[in-house]
């Protein structure tokens, strides 16, 4: 189920609402997890099955680890339980790939198994192994299988993040409180994820697809393309994100952030702590360090941050563009690293033009369909194949969306947000702030809703992960 | 107002807000026909094991939730209004406003559909006609043709299409009739061209094919408003449109067989005009197989005409000089099937078709 979708917004939401507060506390995380139960199996009823085996692994392995974790076989028992969930990624989302790859350097035909992948497996494998690793580290198991299912299965991030680990919210899980304040905030935070994905996202993925349709490419159109794409997949995916803070809010949670103004970023270094916050954490947590991190040498150092890059963007998607992204940021940050940074901190301008840059045209790569189509579009945009300056139909796409790429650049950087912290500091714009806001909000619900009716099904980036 | 209060306020509205659209989504009748965008609405579907388990209920639930929620044409048009004036779009659904006309955007030309359609009509001259029959064809170019220009949207070259055309059905003669035609001669808010400004056009053709063409007609209009089609889509709060229809003595003297339901039609189906789309009043809108008889002819020369839509309004004009015009409708009757309905010698053989139709011709059989 979306979140941007009617069945969502005016069935699921509310019924779900009524249900959650109208339960007794002890009975809150049962309704959680029922109705994330719905909300997954609502897309993949089949898949709920493969994520119910994985909680239950989880939760048997976290007990054993729990139990032998002063003990070698701790770690071999959090290893295994790591490989088990790791197994079925590799099975439902990579098994092709290496098939495919093997066929082509053996020259054998080994049959494609084409599994569906299901929806958000890369989350929740990713927050079953954080949850083993964090018992193995020390944090208490969860003896209770109702708390567990409903942390793994939460449908606020369950599909598309943020990765929320367990020691995040492992108190929120048993002792949350629930409060008109939290609730605002939780309304707030869902109703502007909501904007982001609806108004803005989905008509620059639109913009997208008039490109990749169009006979009459042009340099211009190569580049309005890059700019929009890049645009396009950070309110896709922060403002579901802010959709799912937004919602576990509400419900009493505390999520971790997963952007913050990445676009406003100096280097790719910094980018990265904006970025995705929870992936990029989670690998610096769990693979990064584990790995040696930089306490072995520059070297190794260097070979950490190769491996997790190549891993990250494998993470993305069972496919060589994405590998290649991944390397590319190896590459950008690792030369930050050994002198770039330094350079970079003298010129503020230079720094946002060289990052902003090369983040849009790693999401060229990163949206190819494959590298053929990647290289094919980096050479569009250095105008080669002998393609016009400008097409008329760029033109019409650049005066037709101008005020959204507009308003996603604006929306991009801290500028509102910070407006409305200074108005807010004053007495009177506190008061004309806290007036204007539920009329605001419920007026962009009903637009919202208004594109919802009229428009087709605009499934999240993020999901194919 | 303090902070509190405002979370209150904004915790009640949202509350209000969804459980509202809740009890209305489901307790407010719902239209099984959406009127504006001429369309069946998704219906409910039916909640079955099987249905749930294959995903099948719920993927066609939500085409469901979102046509039957409460004032859909409402929030349709708010959707329209926004991305218009807020966003400046130029364009909604790809239906844009231009000098007070609604246009879709007919672009690119699609080379493949051109020969695919070409490849049709050679089928039924390859089948049916012999060197006796005399094969012409005409392009109409559709409203964007004369909008885009202007106002800037993309379009095809509808030269090259008209050329390329022209090519490829190098089995017929081509009449050109896009340099008669103006936007003014199309309706503001449907696809079709308007009858009474068509009258030249009908005369161009008679004239290339041999026919006697006539100028002797009287205008009528209908009393209601005509909103076409572009007007549902675009949800656009514009101006209806007056349909008008012509009448002339051929046409008045003219009996009409429709072959598909086997029975008498009018010219002008005055309970068509009645009806949800007011232009299928021209020879009862669309059918697969008519044919036009004219007593009073002076001449025994008989018409087989291929057509699409925009053929219903210009047969009535053609039919002064024929005594008999057959419409067939390739998209509604296989073209095999023709020989036992027409009798193609001595027929002069006319393919007429809008750009709309030759660029997706995988609508003809």
């Amino acid at each position: 189920m979306l979140f941007s979708s009617i069945s969502f917004l005016y069935y699921f939401l509310p019924l779900m609402l009524v249900l959650y507060f109208l339960a007794p506390k002890r009975g809150k995380n049962a309704v959680l997890l029922l109705a994330s139960l719905i909300f997954y199996g609502w897309g993949e009823p089949k898949y709920v099955l493969l994520m119910g085996l994985s909680i239950l692994l989880g939760y048997g392995f976290g007990l054993f680890v729990e139990k032998y974790r002063e003990r070698k076989a701790g770690k071999v028992i959090c290893g295994i339980s790591a490989g088990i969930s790791l197994s079925f990624l590799l099975c439902f989302k990579y098994a092709d790939f290496f098939i495919g790859n093997f066929n082509a350097v053996t020259g054998l035909g080994l049959p494609l198994w084409r599994l569906a992948l299901p929806i958000g497996i890369s989350f929740y494998t990713f927050q079953i192994i954080s949850y083993t690793v964090d018992v193995y580290r020390g944090q208490a198991a969860q003896r209770n299988l109702i708390h567990l299912a409903a942390y793994v299965a939460m449908f606020p991030q369950l599909i598309a993040g943020p990765i929320v680990r367990y020691c995040d919210i492992a108190e929120q899980l048993t002792k949350r409180k629930h409060s008109f304040h939290g609730a605002a905030l939780g309304i707030r935070r869902f109703v502007i994820g909501l904007g982001k994905k609806i108004l803005i996202a989905n008509q620059l993925g639109e913009l997208c697809a008039v490109f990749r349709a169009s006979q009459e490419k042009s340099v211009l159109f190569y580049w309005l393309y890059a700019v929009s794409f890049a645009l396009h997949i950070y309110f896709d995916f922060s403002g579901y994100s802010d959709m799912a803070v937004g919602l576990g809010r509400m419900f009493g949670f505390q999520f971790p952030e997963n952007f913050n103004y990445p676009y406003i970023s100096a280097s790719i270094t910094e980018f990265w702590r904006r970025w995705h916050i929870s992936l990029g954490t989670w690998f610096r947590d769990y693979v990064y360090i584990p790995l040696g991190g930089n306490r072995r040498g520059r070297g190794r150092q260097l070979v950490n941050i190769l491996i997790v890059w190549m891993l990250t963007g494998f993470w993305h998607g069972a496919a060589w563009n994405f590998i290649l992204w991944g390397l590319i940021f190896a590459f950008l940050l690792t030369v930050e690293k050994l002198w770039l940074l330094t350079l970079l901190e003298k010129s503020r301008f230079l720094s946002h033009a060289y990052t902003l840059f090369f983040v849009m045209i790693s999401f060229v790569i990163f949206n190819g369909e494959s590298l053929e189509q990647a290289f094919s579009d980096l050479a569009g945009l250095a105008g080669a194949g002998g393609i016009p300056l400008v097409s008329a139909e760029a033109l019409y796409c650049l005066r037709s969306f101008a005020v959204v790429l507009v308003a996603g650049v604006i929306g991009a950087a801290p500028a509102v947000r910070s407006l409305a912290g200074k108005i807010a500091q004053k007495p009177a714009g506190g008061r004309l702030l806290n007036l204007l806001e539920p009329v605001v909000l419920a007026g962009l619900l009903l637009v919202m809703t208004a594109y919802l009716v009229d428009g087709s099904f605009n499934p999240f980036l993020y999901f194919r992960f | 107002m303090d902070m509190k209060k405002k979370d209150i306020i904004l915790c009640v509205t949202f509350a209000l807000l969804l459980a509202g659209g809740l009890v209305l989504c489901l307790f407010l009748p719902k239209s099984s026909y959406s009127d504006s965008e001429r369309r069946m609405l998704s219906p409910m579907p039916e909640l079955s094991a099987e249905n749930v388990w294959s995903g099948r209920f719920m993927s066609d639930f939500e085409g469901h939730a979102a046509d039957a929620f409460p004032f859909r044409e409402s929030f349709r048009r708010l959707k329209a209004m926004t991305a218009l004036k807020v966003f400046a779009r130029q364009d909604n659904n790809g239906i844009y406003v231009s000098e007070g006309f609604l246009a879709s955007m007919e672009y690119p030309m699609n080379e493949d559909s051109l020969v695919r359609a070409a490849g049709r009509f050679r089928y039924i001259c390859e089948k049916y006609l012999t060197d006796e029959n005399k094969v012409y064809l005409s392009v109409i170019p559709d409203k964007n043709c004369f909008l885009a220009r202007e106002s800037g949207h993309p379009s095809m070259d509808y030269g090259v299409f008209e050329k390329r055309m022209e090519e490829l059905a190098d089995f017929a003669e081509y009449i050109p009739v896009s340099d008669l035609l103006e936007r003014g001669d199309y309706y503001r808010t449907d696809t079709h061209w308007r009858q009474e400004r068509i009258t030249d056009v009908a005369q161009r053709l008679l004239q290339a094919m041999g026919a006697a063409a006539s100028q002797d007609y009287e205008i009528h209009t209908l009393d209601r408003d005509f909103y076409g089609v572009y007007h549902g889509q675009a949800a656009l709060p514009l101006a209806a449109d007056s349909l008008q229809y012509v009448t002339g003595d051929a046409i008045l003297g003219c009996q009409v067989h429709d072959w598909q339901n086997n029975r008498r039609i009018p010219v002008y189906d005055m309970e068509k005009a009645a009806g949800r789309d007011p232009y299928e009043m021209f020879l009862s809108g669309s059918l697969s197989l008519i044919t036009m008889e004219n007593p009073g002819a002076g001449t025994d020369k008989k018409l087989v005409l291929f057509r699409d839509s925009f053929g219903s309004s210009i047969a009535p004009l053609l039919i002064c000089g024929y005594s008999q015009i057959t419409l067939a409708d390739i998209r509604y009757i296989q073209p095999d099937l023709l020989s036992r309905f027409i009798d193609f010698q001595n027929c002069d053989v006319l393919f007429l078709y809008s750009t709309l139709v030759l660029n997706h011709s995988d609508t003809l059989r």
